[in-house]
């Protein structure tokens, strides 16, 4: 149906995609193009696996790109947009440890970082250059996404961080672990990923962490040793 | 014989076209504001109208005032001869290489500074330095770039780039899609545009660009502007030669000269909207937040040298 060279054509065009977004998640301030960005990263993601379809002939990769066109290109990013419409704030200003320009040039250091480690051994175990691509971009995503989560103040810029996270550890699943055992991971990631979800709308969606910490500590009446 | 032939080409038609997109840009972005703007030629009226008038100097000034404009404009077209338009020519020792690219550019700019402080205003002073400033952060990621370029392309002369671009199959290469916002960014922040100053405005303490030529008048401003539209062009003609160079021959023939020509100017203009639709979008930044924009260029240089490491 597709050749070979178009595949790898399309797979690496797409993970220039998922790199330029990436890097504007760092970058952005402005809450709702950070959404839209996310909803872009997770079509990425799922035209990646569509694409891979092609290739591997694997039936699982149909029903993941599914769920992640569902769940995270429309469901997520409308909760978020239905959640900062409740909130005062349409922007995120506070950062610590590393401002965006600083987070951009680290950011750079670890896709350098993972692909200095993993070409160390990966290469060695597949032959298929692609694989060894879509790893060491997987894991910059999610070190990237890490680095969304401790450099912004606001928790709703956090769970963006935390999502994109979330598509990096996707990424990565779907060009080298076995699938199954990593889509277990994924729903226990998914799981935590709503709690903390649910706990910041109900407590403090709009503030910094340390008043977020407050206002849970009228609650540790039931958490007491 | 044939190189001759390109570099008289080539400087005619750069000269030619680079106002033409100047006003193309002012046209989109009187658009998108809701006015109707100048007339697609008002850039060449007003070159042939300042060319028509005398220079006036203020007593303070020295020689550099008065052969700047000369100076600015000759390193500006040479660097011209390095990005082809009507036809990539056989090669020439030295013609093309993008080290001697960058520091044709940066004789200008060390030029124009040097002029914006001749006068002694507080204002030529105040925008040289910031123009240096800028400079000295814009380079490391210029160099950057045209290096990943360099690596994607395996070359590091601008007419084997774009000839091996040409070869290269219908499909763009995914790291040059790569490259291109750098390139973009480099295009916005060297030719003076939006977010980093603002191209329209005479008053706005902000500014960059304008301030260096504010002491200039009648031809010696039009050489100002010209050379400011012709670098405009030949960073333009880098990122299309690059990203889509169809159109563009190594053999010149009657036939392919004035559709490399033409290719050229249509795929000019869209960008030149493109330009004017991002100016339009983003409003100017604030002076300290401009590094967060280099950085990006560098971010996409560095992601793009990878994409080579990892292919």
């Amino acid at each position: 149906m597709m050749n070979a060279t178009l595949i790898d054509y399309l797979i690496k065009i797409l993970f220039v995609f998922v790199l330029g977004t990436a890097a504007l998640t760092i970058a952005r301030r402005t809450l709702s193009s950070l959404f839209t960005i996310y909803a872009i990263q997770s079509w990425l993601i799922a035209g990646i696996a569509l694409v891979l379809f092609f290739k591997e002939r694997a039936a699982i990769l149909l029903p993941i790109a599914a769920v992640t066109v569902i769940s995270k290109a429309f469901l997520i990013p409308y909760l978020l947009r239905r959640i900062q419409k409740s909130m005062d704030i349409k922007r995120d200003m506070e950062f610590r440890y590393l401002t965006p320009i600083s987070s951009i040039l680290v950011s750079t250091a670890l896709i350098f970082l993972v692909y200095g480690s993993f070409s160390r051994f990966l290469l060695e175990m597949s032959s298929d250059v692609l694989f060894f691509f879509g790893a060491v971009i997987g894991v910059s995503l999610t070190l990237m996404g890490m680095l969304v989560i401790f450099t912004r103040q606001r928790m709703i810029t956090k769970i963006i961080g935390y999502l994109t996270m979330e598509n990096g550890v996707l990424l990565f699943s779907l060009f080298i672990a076995e699938l199954p055992l990593i889509i277990e991971l994924l729903i226990v990631i998914d799981l935590i990923m709503l709690i903390v979800l649910s706990t910041v709308l109900a407590f403090g969606i709009d503030s910094t962490m340390e008043e977020f910490h407050e206002k849970l500590q009228a609650f540790t009446l039931w958490f007491k040793e | 014989m044939s190189f001759f032939l390109f570099a008289i080409l080539n400087t005619v038609f750069v000269l030619l076209i680079s106002p033409l997109f100047i006003s193309l840009i002012k046209i989109v972005k009187a658009f998108s504001q809701g006015r109707r703007g100048p007339q697609l030629f008002q850039t060449y009226y007003t070159l042939s109208k300042l060319l028509r008038k005398e220079n006036v100097y203020s007593t303070n000034t020295s020689l550099i005032m008065r052969i700047t404009p000369y100076i600015n404009i000759v390193f500006i077209l040479t660097a011209s001869l390095f990005v082809p338009f009507v036809f990539i020519p056989p090669p020439v020792v030295g013609i093309g290489n993008i080290i001697l690219f960058l520091y044709l550019l940066i004789c200008a700019k060390f030029f124009m500074a040097l002029a914006g402080l001749d006068a002694g205003s507080t204002f030529g002073g105040m925008g040289s330095s910031r123009e240096m400033n800028f400079s000295a952060i814009v380079e490391p990621v210029v160099i950057a770039a045209l290096a990943a370029l360099a690596l994607v392309m395996k070359s590091t002369n601008f007419h084997e780039m774009f000839a091996s671009a040409l070869q290269s199959s219908v499909f763009i290469n995914p790291a040059t899609l790569l490259i291109a916002p750098s390139l973009f960014i480099i295009l916005i922040v060297e030719t003076s545009r939006i977010p980093v100053d603002n191209p329209e405005t005479h008053l706005e303490l902000t500014m960059i660009h304008e301030t260096m030529i504010l002491e200039y008048s009648g031809p010696n401003l039009a050489l100002m502007e010209t050379s400011h539209a012709v670098k405009q062009t030949l960073l333009m003609g880098i990122l299309i030669n690059t990203l889509v160079p169809w159109g563009l021959t190594t053999t010149p023939t009657l036939t392919s000269i004035p559709v490399a020509i033409g290719m050229f100017v249509v795929k000019g203009a869209a960008l030149a909207i493109v330009v004017g639709v991002a100016e339009s979008l983003v409003a100017k930044a604030r002076l300290f937040r401009l590094p967060a924009l280099f950085m990006l260029a560098f971010f996409f240089s560095f992601s793009t040298i990878l994409f080579e490491l990892l292919t």
